[in-house]
């Protein structure tokens, strides 16, 4: 048997303590052992931003974190980013863009325009292009997804 | 102007609240209690005969469950075409490609699956390999399919007019060789499946399929399995672009692991399985010769092609019969041959993907008509213009045209990207390119089949429900077809309760693919509501008394034309209907056409029917940098005909994202190949366009009223990057002269052209 090590981890709000393979991706983690699978596997390698979460107020790729890596870390997900009735304004612009054709990009894409507009609330759009590089749509072009971003910034500066 | 309350809305993706807060399940999410881990040993040589395998070890391993080899399975091949099946499970003599499939295990968990095929023994002899379609061809070459005389799958000539009087007769001609390359499907979703078939030997799968009615009916025809004992259940589906309508061997084994273990068992492809051993875009080589004269008029046009199939058939047969027919049926020329060969080689092999032959078709032709309109000095898009086709004409080879909007979409890109302006005002480094297409909008007959069928019913709350078995893979028909129930029931779509998929719980349907599902699911769709309409309305009348010819739908309430005060809502109709007449109101909905010609060839697709039509132009805007040939895309116009447009945001999207398809096959996207082995199996090293990538986009909709689709509406989902590489490669021929005739024109190689000039 492999050894495991605690992890204390606090997600979306809730705290979580377990019990972690040190083989076992923070994606893996949040997917298999927590079931939050609103983030989403694309390649496991880097390269494509469907795993995007935020760690301490900066998003990573999920796949290249190691679980035990997140010990006392506060991590919010796709999951987390509604909390109320109302979706959140990035969610709300991303329907209302029509930027969303399949959907398994869009938590990753959600996620890490959130973690843009905390960081700067009003990106240029090479800022905004810039920041969404890592993030592979194959459905949509691009080009609502750029639309929602816009429509986020204006949502959130007016609320 | 026609006056619907829903069809022609931009109305938002009914499934995107679902997929925008990350509770949409997709099949890799999809956990059962119990559930085992499968994997699947893959062939590591391109070409070698199977001297034994032996799985005693990987079976004695602690939490190993199950290995299966072909000794488990009923040896039944397939492939897209029952004619042509060539492909095993699990092979048993041979294996083909790097990444053919040898065996699989199920397992407790990933990592005690992957150890167990490390300790799978396969002894291999290694043959040749043939990694060049031409080489491959020749007399003497070592055969790939022991069964066969040669390395040709299918061959095939067609002619229609005539093809040597008609050169004789052109002012000039040109000859020219265009190649294209493989091109990765890449949905960011892989392939996953999950079956149960512990229920009484019920099998149970969910799994991400972009045709789950056919899928069935394979799984049942290649594991000898009754159909009324499976279930094809698709969740979410995260794109598929063609590369998810095959029966894979991943389902295969899933069904087999099991039955096997009594327990539920999952597998997930990896993003380098996804790359190495799932279907790609066909390789192909396509010699042309045109002939013209001066005022531009195509005399006459000839192709020889040669495709590139990899190890086995999949759709390759029939997309060899799509590169024919959407090749002669674009422009109206009446003397046309050609000749197709579609060739086995040791490497992964095609399938559909978006477009189905037509994109490398499109290139060669494309990439001609600017080198006669240089010849001839005249305007591109006037000497597509002079050629077009026109609505309600056959072609020569024998193609129903019905409605059609080329012209149109040549005058939209040509205003919108201000073309005459620009061009004579040309600067140094930029250029302008266009290219227009022909492509199905709603599938075709050519496999015998085209079918999709829908029910609706009313329940006792006055509820109306859909039951389609079409598949929304991201597309988004799940919104349109809803549009087009919610127009006829005079409702708004999201009232409307939607069942999809499912093959328990809906009607079959041929798949998402052929940018079929708008026009033949929406035809289906379109006569169920209106045969539940018709009987709301006489059940309506009967309980107020009133003639049906008075009646009318609004707002979920029948109700007497010009006394909206005199009326029955639905709920009430739903209560009466169930409690006092005790009857359902249902509607039920089928389409499956065209009617075939009598002339219709299968095997060149000679008289291919088609049900209508789809056209667009697309117009590209780039500026090349001589030092580094490095193409940078400035505007992109796409134009499209595909009929009366049901919801414009939506097409909106399907011409964005085919066209940065497009612009990956056109300049960054390419699987390389060493000896059959893939070399960029992962998206470092494989391209796709990001957001920096793109350029302003233009979608400009066309609309015409085909008289057969719903609405007048026809496909568009594949025809949104079948232009695009053309058109970007013309524009770079305007840019700096020179003319690329093999795809991707990488930095590179538009570097070393400048540098030849
Ligand atoms: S899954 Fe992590 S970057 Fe692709
Ligand atoms: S919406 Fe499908 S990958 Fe982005």
């Amino acid at each position: 048997m492999v050894k495991k090590y605690p992890v204390r981890v606090n997600v979306n709000g809730d705290d979580y303590e377990a019990l972690v393979d040190p083989r076992k991706t923070l994606l893996q983690f949040l997917r298999e052992d927590l079931d939050l699978t609103g983030t989403k596997e694309g390649c496991d390698e880097g390269d494509c931003g469907a795993c995007s979460v935020i760690l301490n107020n900066r998003v990573v790729s999920s796949c290249l974190v190691l679980a035990v890596e997140v010990d006392n870390a506060v991590i919010e997900t796709i999951e987390g980013v509604k909390t109320g009735e109302e979706l959140h304004p990035v969610q709300q612009a991303f329907v209302d863009s029509g930027a969303i054709q399949c959907g398994f990009c869009t938590p990753g894409m959600v996620i890490t325009t959130k973690a843009m507009l905390q960081e700067m609330p009003n990106p240029s759009t090479k800022e905004v292009k810039e920041y969404l590089a890592g993030n592979l749509c194959r459905c949509t072009g691009y080009v609502k997804i750029l639309d929602a971003v816009e429509n986020a910034k204006e949502k959130l500066k007016n609320g | 102007m026609d006056n619907y309350s829903v069809i022609g809305k931009r109305i938002k993706n009914r499934d995107a609240v679902t997929k925008v807060t990350g509770k949409a399940v997709f099949a890799a999410d999809i956990k059962l209690k119990g559930m085992l881990y499968g994997k699947i040993l893959r062939s590591k040589a391109a070409h070698a005969r199977i001297l034994s395998i032996d799985v005693s070890e990987a079976r004695q391993l602690k939490g190993v469950k199950a290995v299966i080899t072909c000794e488990d399975t009923p040896l039944i091949k397939y492939s897209i075409h029952p004619l042509m099946a060539d492909k095993l499970a699990f092979e048993d003599k041979k294996v083909r490609y790097i990444g053919d499939e040898i065996a699989a295990v199920a397992a407790v968990d990933e990592a005690t699956a992957i150890k167990a095929l490390s300790l799978i023994k396969v002894d291999l002899e290694e043959l040749e390999g043939l990694f060049d379609p031409v080489e491959a061809m020749k007399e003497g070459a070592p055969k790939i399919h022991d069964h066969l005389e040669t390395n040709v799958s299918k061959h095939f000539k067609m002619d229609c007019g005539d093809i040597e009087q008609g050169f004789a007769r052109s002012d000039f001609i040109i000859e020219k060789t265009f190649t294209t390359h493989a091109q990765s499907h890449s949905s960011i979703e892989t392939h996953a499946c999950v079956a149960d078939c512990g229920l009484d030997n019920q099998v149970t799968m969910w799994v991400n399929t972009q045709a789950p009615h056919p899928l069935k009916h394979r799984i049942s025809q290649v594991l000898a399995i009754e159909p009324e004992k499976i279930r094809v259940i698709p969740p979410y589906i995260g794109g598929g672009f063609g590369s998810k309508i095959d029966l894979d061997t991943t389902h295969i084994a899933c069904v087999l692991l099991s039955k096997k273990t009594g327990r539920p068992v999952k597998i997930i492809n990896t993003r380098e399985e996804q790359f190495t051993a799932t279907r790609m875009r066909h390789p192909s080589i396509t010699e042309l010769k045109f002939g013209f004269n001066h005022d531009g008029t195509i005399v006459a046009k000839q192709a020889r092609a040669i495709i590139d199939n990899g190890a086995y058939n999949s759709h390759g047969p029939s997309v060899m019969g799509y590169h024919n027919v959407m090749f002669s049926s674009l422009y109206r020329v009446e003397n046309i041959s050609y000749e197709g060969s579609l060739v086995y080689t040791n490497k992964n092999y095609g399938g559909a993907c978006r477009g189905y032959g037509d994109p490398q078709a499109t290139f060669a032709q494309e990439t001609m008509m600017d080198m006669i309109a240089e010849k001839l000095d005249m305007d591109p898009i006037e000497l597509r213009l002079k050629n077009s086709n026109h609505p309600d004409e056959k072609t020569a080879n024998a193609v129903e045209i019905t409605s059609c909007g080329l012209t149109e979409t040549l005058e939209a890109v040509k205003k919108a990207s201000n073309w005459s302006e620009k061009k004579k005002t040309k600067k140094k480094y930029r250029g302008l390119g266009v290219a227009s297409m022909i492509y199905t909008g709603g599938g075709s007959r050519g496999s015998g089949f085209n079918y999709s069928g829908a029910t609706m019913k009313m329940d006792a709350s006055g509820t109306i429900f859909l039951n389609t078995g079409a598949t929304d893979i991201g597309q988004g028909s799940n919104t349109t077809l809803t549009m087009i129930a919610a127009e006829i029931l005079g409702m708004e779509p999201e009232q409307i309760r939607l069942i999809t998929s499912d093959t328990d719980t809906t009607l079959p349907c041929m798949g998402t693919f052929g940018s079929r599902v708008t026009f033949c699911a929406g035809n289906a769709v379109s006569q169920a509501a209106l045969n539940l309409k018709e009987k709301i309305i006489a059940r309506a009348a009967d309980i107020l008394g009133e003639p049906v010819v008075r009646l009318e739908i609004k707002a979920r309430n029948v109700c007497v034309a010009q006394e909206p005060e005199k009326g029955i809502a639905f709920s009430q109709i739903g209560a009466v209907s169930y409690s006092q007449k005790q009857e359902v109101l249902t509607g039920a909905g089928y389409y499956d056409g065209p009617e075939i010609a009598k002339d219709f060839d299968p095997k060149s697709y000679y008289a291919y029917p088609g049900p209508a039509m789809s056209f667009a132009t697309h117009l590209a805007e780039v500026e090349v940098d001589p030092e580094s040939g490095r193409v940078e895309l400035i505007n992109f116009y796409a134009a499209h005909d595909s009929g009366k447009v049901i919801n414009p945001l939506l097409a909106e999207g399907q011409i964005e994202g085919g066209a940065v398809m497009g612009f990956g096959w056109a300049l960054t996207e390419e699987l390389k190949f060493e000896n059959g082995r893939i070399l960029n199996p992962n998206f470092h090293d494989y391209k796709l366009f990001s957001i920096k990538d793109i350029p302003q986009i233009t979608p400009i909709l066309v609309e015409t009223i085909d008289p057969n689709g719903p609405f007048g509406a026809k496909g568009l989902g594949e025809c949104a990057m079948v232009s695009t590489a053309p058109a970007i490669l013309n524009a770079i021929c305007d840019a700096v002269g020179v003319r690329i005739c093999d795809l991707p024109a990488t930095s590179e190689k538009v570097f070393n052209h400048i540098k030849l000039k």
